[in-house]
């Protein structure tokens, strides 16, 4: 089975929101120098179920990502974990694409890879969280869709695709090529192997410009973008430490919850 | 599976260097990472010298992600009611080579590591070394999990708490009273506001160390480092102490920071980032085996660390250890020897260094700065002698030496101090 994994580089969701700086003026999220940003956790997943497949009925996985010359970081993971090959789309005209934008950009590409029965990319993304690019290349490709799946059986020229409800499981069968978003249930996703990360190391991940995948400039980017944020506001928290004085534990304790009830903690 | 020249075990400053070094010679280097990125465990407090970085990567300040020059060193005494300190500046530190260096780990252990890909070797993060292969009784490459990587030598980088190296059979197992507990916050405060709060201009920074009641008298200290858009504060304090005191690093540096020289220091801060981490304080007295048949040992992993009470330094040990052991594998790399006698030479070259002359000549440290009057007396009793000689009470003024005589009396004997004095002599 051939399958592409379309993948997004992300701020590392498990910095802690604190470290996290919004810029009023780009209505940007600006995070921490010196963390490196990391694969979208929820990709990773469908990485994990594309790897799964592999294992089961052999194939070749082909990983894209779209976003600078430095987002071939998330490329070299999944090759790391497994994948056969991947791509790194880039190009000033990319940039600030919203969600159909994106997945204008990716379904290009796909185009020109050619030759896939699925294409896989996670429920959403961890630092926007809008989960609409997956649907959005079904629509330009004019593919089955299936969100949120949590297994995937091949059988004959079509696929038995597993998904999640709040109350259950739906099973579809779909022909394909087919693309498919993962959920997050189908679990922790593998860890590179050290023979994965010396290989990815010294792969050399091919860039694809515009031009490479016949991208009209007009149709991307902020130019092209459908809707603009207006505001990004976070929740502020704040930490403070008083030490409470007291002779006995007795004393510390009641002392402590008369704090917490003027401070309203209860 | 392909057998490399060099692997290093450890991305911090020691495993960066030597990475660094073998690759840019032309050996085929892998360097495991334990954390998810280099630097993302690693700590300290944040005040670096340059000269070993200097020669490793020349006028390396250009590019490195340095925050602020140190141009302004105080030491600061506490005592319950105030504080006494000595405050120095100069001019000369803020030019180019500069002296010390105010970085931040993250940054700065992540920049290295790209050096060393530029130079050519692999480094591959989020991967645990769980052991050291063995062939003939020589350490023979590492297993990560179930995959077994082999290599003429291995370099071990992996911090304090070195496991591979009591693997290797080098060190036998630390005591608490060998070890000082670090914590720190790294806290957020805008660029004007720190340089006017400490009269800093444009790169300058100021590394503040504090000794006396932050550590509750028991041995260590505290310090503030300025960054470009924040403070690193913390505090340094013995294991064995803290453990037999039953008291809380953590708890002390809250208290710390509500002492009145410090609250206002950070007045209106927010605290974005809190680490903690073992510093090797024994010195040449928990120094493991350096170097056996196949692999070497640098870094804290060799607790490396030289603390005077005025320093502490283990980055630029690290550094310059990790060069000697990459200097070491070459020359045995030359030979076709890694046996336990041609890596002897890593020995060798560190005591031809400040490495292991500076460890000899403080030897003495140590010990000595395990005498809790410096902590829970001398502190105070700065205090008492400035705050007698300022004050104005109406009544006639004593000669400075008598208050002096007068106050020691009351304390202590002199009899006692001139004995600290004379190991402290021996001792820094």
């Amino acid at each position: 089975m051939n399958m592409i994994v379309c993948v997004k580089q992300v701020p590392d969701p498990e910095v802690p929101p604190a470290k996290f700086r919004i810029d009023a003026k780009t209505k940007q999220v600006m995070p921490p120098e010196g963390i490196p940003p990391v694969i979208n956790p929820f990709d990773e997943r469908a990485l994990e179920l594309a790897l799964r497949l592999k294992d089961a009925y052999g194939g070749k996985i082909t990983v894209l990502t779209m976003g600078s010359a430095k987002s071939e970081s998330v490329v070299k993971r999944g090759i790391s974990m497994g994948a056969d090959d991947g791509f790194v789309l880039s190009d000033p005209s990319f940039q600030d694409s919203d969600s159909f934008g994106t997945a204008h950009i990716l379904a290009a590409a796909i185009q020109k890879i050619g030759n896939y029965d699925l294409i896989l990319c996670g429920r959403q993304a961890s630092d926007w969280d809008e989960g609409v690019v997956g649907s959005i290349i079904a629509e330009n490709l004019s593919l089955p869709f299936i969100a949120l799946a949590l297994a995937i059986e091949a059988a004959d020229k079509a696929l038995k695709v597993k998904r999640v409800t709040t109350d259950g499981y739906q099973v579809f069968s779909v022909p394909v090529p087919a693309m498919v978003t993962v959920c997050w249930d189908v679990g922790r996703p593998r860890l590179p192997s050290g023979s994965g990360v010396i290989m990815a190391a010294r792969k050399k991940i091919p860039v694809w410009s515009a031009a490479d995948i016949g991208v009209d400039a007009g149709q991307v980017g902020k130019g092209a973008a459908r809707k603009e944020a207006a505001e990004l506001s976070r929740r502020e928290w704040a930490r403070k430490c008083e030490i409470i004085q007291a002779e006995t534990p007795d004393e510390a304790g009641t002392k402590l919850a008369e704090k917490l009830r003027e401070v309203g903690a209860f | 599976m392909e057998r490399f020249d060099a692997i290093v075990v450890g991305g911090g400053p020691a495993g960066c260097a030597s990475a660094y070094v073998m690759a840019k010679a032309g050996l085929n280097v892998l360097l495991f990472e334990r954390g998810k990125f280099a630097g993302a465990k690693n700590m300290w407090g944040g005040a670096f010298f340059g000269p070993q970085l200097n020669e490793l990567i020349p006028e390396f300040w250009k590019e490195a992600p340095v925050e602020r020059f140190v141009t302004r060193h105080v030491l600061s005494f506490m005592a319950e009611n105030g504080s006494t300190s000595l405050d120095f500046k100069s001019t000369r530190f803020c030019a180019a080579p500069y002296n010390g260096f105010i970085l931040l780990r993250a940054k700065f252990d992540g920049w290295m590591a790209q050096k060393v890909e530029q130079a050519g070797a692999i480094v591959a993060a989020g991967m645990r070394v769980d052991d050291l292969l063995f062939q003939e009784g020589r350490v023979s490459g590492v297993k990560v999990g179930d995959e077994e990587f082999p290599s003429d030598i291995v370099i071990l980088a992996d911090g304090v708490n070195s496991l591979l190296a009591k693997k290797a059979g080098l060190r036998s197992d630390f005591l608490p009273e060998d070890m000082k507990q670090g914590v720190k916050e790294v806290i957020e405060l805008p660029r004007e506001t720190i340089e006017q709060r400490f009269n800093l201009v444009n790169d300058e920074g100021a590394a503040i160390e504090f000794v006396g009641t932050c550590t509750r008298g028991l041995p260590g200290g505290g310090f503030l480092y300025t960054n470009k858009n924040s403070l690193s504060l913390g505090l340094v304090i013995e294991l064995g102490s803290l453990v037999k005191s039953k008291l809380k690093a953590s708890d002390l540096l809250e208290e710390f920071k509500h002492h009145p020289d410090i609250s206002r220091l950070i007045e209106g801060g927010r605290t974005v980032e809190y680490s903690a981490h073992l510093i090797p304080c024994s010195g040449l007295a928990m120094m493991p085996k350096l170097a056996t048949g196949g692999a070497l040992v640098t870094g804290d992993a060799a607790a490396l660390l030289l603390g005077t009470g005025l320093i502490l330094e283990g980055a630029n040990f690290a550094i310059a250890s990790g060069m000697a052991a990459a200097q070491t594998a070459l020359e045995a790399k030359e030979k076709n020897d890694f046996s336990a006698g041609s890596l002897s030479r890593y020995e060798q070259l560190l005591k031809e260094s400040f490495v292991l002359q500076d460890l000899n000549t403080f030897r003495g440290a140590p010990a000595f700065l395990k005498n809790r009057r410096i902590y829970e007396l001398y502190p105070e009793l700065a205090f008492e002698i400035f705050e007698a000689i300022f004050q104005s009470d109406g009544m006639p003024r004593k000669g400075t030496l008598q208050v002096v005589k007068e106050i020691i009396k009351r304390r202590t004997s002199m009899i006692s101090i001139v004995s600290d004095l004379w190991k402290a002599r021996k001792a820094i």
